[in-house]
């Protein structure tokens, strides 16, 4: 009877050592992902990959009712305004007619101009589209994931609504990519202010509206300006429109609101702008944002 | 003997409802919602279901549950991976001592003890992030994340009390 209560202490003992031990090992093992995380960025994304892909179809199932309803709701949305949409576009439309016989001529005067300097124009982009399936899920970072099915997505490509750039793809799984918005704190563009041609850096900081960084306080920057991708890097083609000044502060600093209007987005567009991962200078770039 | 292998399947993934239902609200709550300023309003889904579970049913939302839900989030919300799951182990260990005291308390003490454990929660992630990233994070938002997720506390401990009612065996046999 005594040796039987023995027995029974001792393996109580021994069930709260394991248990311990296990819990230890759970910590342990969150310390040390953490630590591959800031390390190697490898394994991390390798990890993320299957665990977007194993859980991306539960994750569309559990969207699409919240879709479905959402365009219920764009519909009688889309019905009771289109009056007014009706006039605004007639007037779009006139200005519109106009601005089409000016870029026709200016067409035909970049082509001779073009021909004359022996011109070679940077190759054309392709456009494919993904379905957002799911938003960030907190405050402390600002990303999509999309659906990619099996087009060739490639990390570092340019994500744009119908307007302007939203982010970059960060990891790409077998039918979903995870897309980092340019709000994002990780996220850092080449860009200019297309008036000054002042050079910078959007970084993002969390909130709505991103940073413009490394810029020489002395410049004229003027609220409403238009912000457009650099080219520096070569990760995002020069150009593209981002957004514009909304606030330039004392100390230097300037607020950039961003053109996309996410509010209403469901797809986006990834562009190809043919830059391979091979291409060492852009791989490090982006390998060096990842860094960052 | 097919009987008792269909039972004892049936336990297993009876004792894992609280686990699969914390991850599906999590992944519900990571839906788009098409508008930048609810998007600061988004509520912690994982501390409330976490702190939910450890209160009410222990031994069904164990240390690893807590880990595979911090995993899940920290996959879909891209903080560095370890992050969520660390918060959410601390979330369990600080719950673990006063979980037997709570566990007869009103639902009212419940949810200002929640409030003051999701505050520090949250606020250990802000100040975590802020060094990881050497760069100070908006407190702002994060205060809106917080209050959201106090708010809809009650709403999601409805939901786990008719997900126990209906779904769970009875309390007795949890250690099964």
């Amino acid at each position: 009877m005594k040796s039987h209560k023995v027995w029974l202490i001792q393996f109580g003992e021994l069930k709260t050592f394991f248990r311990r031990l296990f819990i230890f090992i759970l910590f342990f093992t969150a310390f040390l992902t953490i630590s591959l995380s800031r390390v190697d960025s490898l394994i991390v994304s390798a990890v993320d990959k299957v665990v977007i892909d194993m859980t991306g179809p539960v994750m569309q199932v559990i969207e699409s009712p919240a879709r479905a309803l959402h365009h219920i709701y764009t519909y009688f949305y889309d019905i009771s305004h289109i009056y007014t949409e009706n006039r605004q576009l007639r007037a779009e439309n006139k200005q519109m007619m106009i601005l089409q016989n000016k870029v026709r001529t200016l067409e035909v005067e970049n082509q001779l101009l073009s021909r004359l300097l022996n011109y070679v124009p940077p190759p054309s982009a392709k456009y494919m589209s993904a379905q957002i399936i799911a938003e960030s899920g907190d405050n402390f970072t600002h990303l999509l994931l999309v659906y990619i099915g099996d087009k060739p997505i490639r990390k570092g490509q340019v994500v744009m609504s119908n307007e302007s750039v939203i982010g970059r793809v960060d990891s790409v799984g077998k039918h979903f990519a995870k897309i980092i918005l340019i709000t994002d704190i990780n996220s850092k563009i080449p860009v200019l202010i297309e008036r000054t041609r002042t050079r910078g850096i959007l970084s993002g900081n969390n909130t709505a509206f991103p940073e413009l960084i490394f810029t020489r306080t002395n410049e004229h920057i003027q609220i409403g300006d238009i912000v457009v991708t650099s080219g520096v890097g070569g990760l995002f083609p020069a150009g593209l429109p981002v957004g514009f000044v909304q606030k330039v502060n004392e100390d230097g600093s300037v607020i950039v609101d961003p053109l996309a209007d996410t509010s209403r987005l469901e797809y986006v567009r990834i562009v190809d702008y043919g830059i391979t991962p091979e291409d060492e200078f852009v791989a490090d770039f982006a390998e060096k944002e990842d860094a960052q | 003997m097919r009987n008792k292998w269909s039972e004892q399947i049936f336990a297993f993934w009876q004792c894992r409802i609280p686990l699969i239902a914390t991850l599906l609200l999590v992944l519900l709550f990571f839906m788009p919602i098409n508008s930048v300023q609810l998007n600061y309003f988004r509520p912690s889904m994982g501390i409330i279901c976490v702190y939910y579970w450890r209160l009410n049913r222990p031994a069904l939302f164990g240390w690893f549950s807590a880990f595979c839900v911090g995993f899940v989030i920290d996959v879909y919300s891209s903080t560095p991976l370890g992050t969520n799951i660390l918060l959410l182990l601390a979330l369990e260990s600080v719950t673990d001592w006063p979980a037997h005291y709570l566990r007869t308390s009103s639902f009212s003490v419940r949810w200002l003890i929640f409030g003051l454990v999701s505050l520090s929660v949250l606020l250990g992630k802000w100040l975590f992030l802020t060094l990881y990233y050497w760069r100070l994070l908006p407190p702002a938002e994060i205060m809106l994340g917080y209050f959201s997720t106090v708010m809809f506390y009650p709403l999601i401990a409805t939901i786990n009390v008719q997900i126990a009612q209906r779904f769970l065996p009875p309390e007795n046999i949890d250690e099964q």
